[in-house]
């Protein structure tokens, strides 16, 4: 740490006093913003923090002028956070960061515009990040994480104040997507629902009336929602908004969106070009796609192999298994226009032996009671039409229409 | 006490369950024209992908492998 005089460390706090309360007075949101972006590190904060812990008693000039002492909570706690982080003990910065976002959330529930807006959504921002480091140093402690579920309930206590009538509602969907990315962090995503339901259900609010970046990061996060409760068609729709909404040049986002959607398109029997799995690096679903395409289910069980750690991860595995079902289709008519070109005839007898015979090929090795079995699942899903006849063991296929598509609906539970 | 510690480890675990798709924090005033790019990307989909073509090299080993097995019946 540089060396900072008496002189100089006072100076630098009564210039930042100066600014917080000309930043109130003439209502300037992003000065104020400027003034709490702790995780940004300028230069300005940084040297601040070096004054303060020089000076030690700041509270006494606060106290000193009217004008300051007006804030004096509020900036009491920034402080003592700012100075905490700087020296890097987080957890008491945490603790002295909530403290001032409470007090600073209690003034912005008093100012009837919401000229603070942003400057709400950095103090959002902030305590959640801040409350992940902390975490990480209690858990570098041995000690238990705590401070990122604390944070939820801040942000909880932000959105009820933001969630009512009148001009500060369109920053409910901002905290709304602060509050999503802690709940998916702690594993705790079901908390999600009673946010979800006070923006769906609003009739006071138009959603198209948020900000676009708030829109979408919303949608991608029901999106995932929508995934791992296996709601595919809602999925689409959320996962589709977000694609088609985000920012071109966030190509890291654009990546993320796709990583869900495409399962889900899968799912739907709808397949992206190899263009778009090339453009965004996502090579893992090249091959899921290949054997959806060609009706191989060794491929298909070799991909999910190989990338199952991924998968597993992202919460999408049991999706991807679960279109085995679709390669079993394809399959199937694989070998019922193979043998429609030797004898047209009888194509539409599909026999269990020869079935068995191509899963083989395919190194899964059923007998015919097996195969029998499956292809039941493939009738009862409509996959297939046609029926069993278990005594001649051939499976009679539908004239008309014997694999029907999926047209973008999901296969029948 | 051995296993009661063991306990907490296993509760922090669970705590620090992490996301690796955060989603990308947007700038506070980020604002963007929606660009023709980004909509092409919703169009690179195909729903009619299901051709009855079977000159592909699975299709035609698969077709050798059927012929094979009847084959072989005779």
């Amino acid at each position: 740490m540089a060396y900072v005089s008496m002189g100089e460390a006072h100076r630098r706090i009564t210039e930042y006093l100066n600014r917080f309360c000309d930043a109130v007075s003439y209502q300037d949101s992003s000065m104020l913003c400027r003034l709490l972006s702790f995780s940004s590190n300028s230069p300005s904060l940084i040297s601040l923090a070096d004054a303060l812990n020089v000076f030690q008693d700041a509270s006494s000039l606060i106290r000193q002028s009217e004008k300051f002492s007006e804030y004096g909570e509020i900036l009491a706690h920034l402080f003592r956070s700012l100075q905490s982080y700087r020296v890097g003990n987080l957890v008491e910065a945490y603790l002295a960061f909530d403290k001032f976002a409470n007090a600073f959330v209690q003034e912005f529930r008093n100012w009837e515009s919401a000229w603070a807006l942003e400057a709400l959504y950095v103090v959002c921002y902030e305590i959640r990040i801040l409350a992940e480091k902390a975490d990480k140093e209690l858990t570098s402690n041995g000690k238990s994480p705590e401070k990122l579920k604390a944070a939820g309930s801040l942000l909880m206590k932000v959105f009820g104040v933001l969630a009512g009538k009148g001009p500060k509602r369109v920053g409910a969907l901002y905290v709304t997507c602060q509050l999503f990315k802690t709940y998916f962090k702690l594993g705790t995503v079901n908390l999600c629902r009673s946010v979800i339901r006070s923006i769906e259900t609003a009739r006071i609010f138009d959603f198209e009336e948020f900000p676009r970046r708030d829109k979408v990061t919303y949608m991608y996060y029901t999106g995932r929602l929508e995934v791992f409760n296996e709601n595919f068609p809602a999925a689409d729709t959320k996962l589709s908004y977000a694609l088609q909404h985000c920012n071109p040049r966030r190509e890291r986002n654009i990546r993320m969106i796709l990583k869900y959607l495409i399962p889900v398109k899968l799912s739907l029997g709808i397949i992206p070009k190899d263009e778009l799995l090339q453009k965004y690096n996502l090579h893992e679903y090249m091959n899921v796609v290949q054997a959806l395409r060609k009706g191989d289910l060794r491929l298909l069980r070799h991909a999910l192999q190989e990338h199952e750690d991924r998968f597993l991860r992202s919460g999408v595995y049991l999706v991807l298994e679960k279109l085995e079902l679709q390669v079993y289709q394809r399959l199937m008519k694989k070998i019922y226009i193979i043998q429609k070109l030797s004898d047209p005839a009888r194509a539409h007898q599909l026999k269990l032996e020869v079935i068995a015979k191509a899963l083989r090929w395919l190194e899964i090795d059923m007998d015919l009671d097996e195969v029998e079995c499956i292809m039941t699942i493939l009738i009862y899903k409509n996959l297939v039409k046609g029926y069993l006849a278990h005594k001649s063991k051939v499976v009679v296929l539908s004239k008309q229409d014997p694999f029907p598509k999926l047209n973008g609906k999901p296969v029948s539970s | 006490m051995a296993a009661e510690q063991k306990a907490t480890t296993e509760e922090v675990k669970m705590d620090l369950f992490e996301d690796d798709d955060e989603f990308e924090e947007f700038e506070i005033n980020e604002d963007w024209v929606e660009k023709e790019e980004v909509k092409e990307v919703g169009q690179q989909w195909e729903d009619d992908w299901d051709d009855d073509d079977v000159n592909d090299d699975f299709s035609l080993q698969l077709r050798k492998e059927l012929e094979t097995s009847s084959a072989d019946k005779k």
